[in-house]
């Protein structure tokens, strides 16, 4: 036989071939190098089809998920809609309007949301209520979510119009920044005396010194910072170690392992730290709002002290109120708090005799069982109908973003041992790697990205164990309707043990590891792509 | 047959009880057949048609289909190659009323090349261009060869179920694979910035 051509050797892989060929074509073959060669290209060719169109690389339509049926009521759209006008007009005359006022009392004065959610929101008083931010935020994918279910409809140049008009105005919410000189140390960074900076100044060094005067802002990630000039505007540092020597003419914004302050400070110190000295020589004109493991207040401060601590020891002249909320307070023999000084915490304050105050202290001590007054608070069970309502929105737009990691993610919780192994190590071992890549400078923004994604994780935790819970009782349901209701179910049933004294706090514990486990599993599962069930 | 498989496991007993019940109108049952299966007509039609909304649009018209002839389903046969061939049927004739169906519905042995494609060359395309690039060649093909090709190596249709969905001669079919085979291998040859010999010499008719 003379070589057969490429469609007999199709037909022939393919067993198209009647006997008596493929026999006379697998005679050949045996004989013939080239045609041999032929047959296997052809094979390769079968399996590389095979294998490409095999491979699933999108996820299933979440309008898909539901059987089509006619007449059926969207009632999950309409109750999240509902749900999130309601959390909306809750959260902004609830939250959002006292923080705007309450940072506005601390001095924060940026006028733009950003910034205060840059530099007021970690100092902020409502601190606990912060919690609440990822009720806003879900408020705020709903509106996400319904710009992307309207796509059809608005077209596509509409969508990138109001995109666009989206981008200028986040862009717009910031005053408009001024020129900067931006400088990377090599490592170190050192402005000399005598040298004026006309600008702000941005610093990225392992050290900085600026012993030289600046009219903007200084701006600094460093390993430590020490300030001897004068700086016409605020100085913002991230740094292990900030000192301040030279007069600021703006605010004192830190997020240190150590701030020491021995100068003027014109405006107000805000500062994200582990120990705070205010120390004697040291005047801030404005308020003072910490954060921090200790501080002690040996100088002077114009406006309110609002701290929260471990530790606060008052020792200097405070002109105006002070708000402590501590585990322990001091108020040494020197200090003097001229307006009215209030104090929260576990243990009674010590208060040296000859301190002096412009009205009596009032002491609140927080008692360990004092747990049981909030159930008899109308406010509190609303709090949790928000919360349900909050974690039915999240898993919501999961649902629609990403079903089948939702899905894989819920199934997932059936492998007890493995979610609640990878559970404990990712709650644990999350932030402890975060912050050890946060030591680098360029690991700082995968740091504060695996943080933010490990904040995350920690709420979707309970929303997936929530369907899991809904779907272990009612059964196994089909379309989003289904789902949702399962969500619902399930997100109820956990609310209600939450609410439960004592074991409430170690449900939610356990829930929590169980639940980034099983989102931990159901990663895995997405970016092995092998491995993937069909959703 | 054994490659159409669904998402979930489920026996043929079980399989049987549920399509009963959804001829019963069990509401419940309709919608965990359609959890079984809806992903993967999703995706076969989403390999078989040229647009993801396309897709998605087919997927729900194929279940509402399925659902008004299940009465005409045949219980001796396989449900997934009866379903499979609902979907091929609709997202051919969805093809073909929008009349975009570019490629010529004669072609012989003749148009085809005689010598055989160089192994190496072949080769080379294979290993130049993963599954995204194949993806993205298919598309670019005409919708017949596209059908053709899906047909055979996704859903593993046999020579007569993809003649009778494409409303051609059996003795076609491998015609139309081969066509389409070199068709792509055209595509991708030209995309990938060196034109496969073979293929440009024989593709067209």
């Amino acid at each position: 036989m003379s070589h057969f051509d490429e469609m007999t050797g199709l037909l022939y892989l393919e067993n198209q071939l009647k006997p008596e060929n493929a026999q006379t074509v697998r005679a050949h073959a045996s004989e013939c190098g080239e045609c041999r060669d032929l047959l296997e290209a052809l094979r390769r060719e079968s399996l590389w089809l095979r294998e490409s169109l095999e491979v699933e690389d999108e996820s299933v339509p979440a309008r898909l998920l539901s059987a089509p049926e006619k007449g059926s009521a969207p009632w999950g759209w309409i109750s999240a809609l509902a749900l999130s006008i309601g959390g909306a007009y809750t959260l902004w005359s609830g939250i959002i309007e006292p923080w705007r006022a309450q940072a506005a009392e601390a001095g924060f004065t940026q006028g733009n949301l950003l910034t205060m959610l840059f530099f007021s929101g970690a100092f902020w008083k409502g601190w606990d209520a912060m919690r609440s931010m990822v009720e806003f935020v879900t408020v705020a994918t709903m509106c996400v979510l319904v710009i992307w279910l309207l796509r059809k409809h608005l077209g596509r140049s509409s969508m990138i119009a109001v995109a666009t008009v989206g981008i200028f105005g986040m862009l717009a919410m910031p005053p408009m920044a001024g020129a900067a000189q931006v400088e990377h140390g090599q490592p170190n960074f050192e402005l000399a005396a005598g040298t004026t900076v006309h600008t702000d100044l941005i610093v990225f060094a392992d050290s900085t010194r600026i012993d030289g005067d600046v009219d903007g802002d200084v701006i600094a990630w460093s390993r430590d910072v020490t300030v001897n000039g004068h700086v016409k505007g605020d100085v913002i540092a991230f740094a292990q170690e900030l000192r301040v020597n030279g007069t600021v003419g703006g605010n004192v914004r830190a997020f240190a392992q150590k701030v020491e302050l021995n100068s003027t400070v014109a405006r107000n110190v805000s500062a994200w730290v582990g120990d705070f000295d205010l120390n004697q020589s040291a005047h801030v004109n404005g308020t003072i709002t910490l954060g921090t493991g200790d501080a002690v207040l040996d100088g002077t401060a114009d406006g309110d002290l609002l701290a929260f601590g471990g530790h606060i020891a008052i020792q200097g002249l405070l002109e105006s109120n002070a708000l402590v909320h501590s585990g322990e307070m001091t108020i040494g023999p020197k200090a003097e708090v001229k307006g009215k000084l209030k104090y929260e915490g576990r243990k009674p304050p010590d208060v040296s005799p000859s301190a002096k105050f412009g009205t009596p202290m009032e002491t609140v001590l927080k008692m360990e069982d004092s747990e049981g007054s909030k159930y008899s608070s109308p406010m509190y069970y609303w709090h949790q109908v928000l919360k349900w309502a909050a974690g039915f929105v999240f898993g919501l737009a999961l649902l629609l973003l990403a079903p089948g990691f939702f899905f894989d993610a819920a199934s997932a919780c059936r492998k007890y041992a493995p979610a609640l192994g990878f559970g404990v190590l990712l709650l644990f071992a999350t932030p402890i790697a975060a912050v050890i890549v946060c030591v680098t400078i360029v690991g700082l923004g995968v740091g504060i990205t695996a943080m933010l994604l490990w904040l995350i994780a920690l709420y979707a935790a309970h929303v997936v164990v929530g369907l899991w819970l809904g779907e272990t009782i009612l059964g196994a349901g089909v379309g989003v309707g289904a789902a949702l209701a399962r969500l619902a179910l399930g997100l109820l049933i956990l609310r209600i043990v939450f609410m439960l004294p004592f074991v409430g706090g170690w449900v939610g514990l356990l829930v929590i590891i169980w639940g980034i486990g099983a989102l931990a599993l159901a990663t895995r599962k997405t970016v092995q792509p092998h491995m993937a069930a069909a959703v | 047959m054994e490659r159409r498989k669904a998402t979930g496991e489920m026996s043929t007993a079980e399989l049987a009880d549920v399509l009963e019940r959804v001829r019963s109108g069990d509401a419940d049952a309709w919608g965990e057949l359609y959890r079984l299966y809806a992903p993967a007509i999703f995706r076969f039609c989403r390999r078989a048609l040229p647009t993801r909304e396309d897709a998605e649009d087919a997927t729900t018209d194929v279940f509402m289909k399925v659902r008004q002839k299940l009465g005409t389903y045949d219980s001796s046969r396989p449900f997934t190659a009866w379903l499979y061939k609902v979907a091929s049927n609709h997202c051919w004739d969805l093809l073909r009323r929008r009349r975009i169906r570019q490629d010529l519905e004669t072609g012989d042995l003749e148009t085809l090349p005689l010598e055989h494609p160089d192994p190496s060359q072949l080769e080379k395309l294979q290993f130049d261009h993963d599954s995204k690039q194949v993806r993205a060649g298919l598309a670019k093909l005409p919708d017949r060869a596209r059908m053709a090709l899906v047909l055979r190596y996704y859903s593993d249709m046999s020579y007569d179920e993809i003649a009778d969905t494409l409303g051609v001669r059996r003795a076609f079919v491998g015609v139309l694979l081969l066509r389409a085979r070199h068709q792509l291998r055209e595509v991708l040859g030209e995309s990938g910035g060196a034109s496969f010999e073979g293929a440009a010499a024989g593709g067209k008719p």
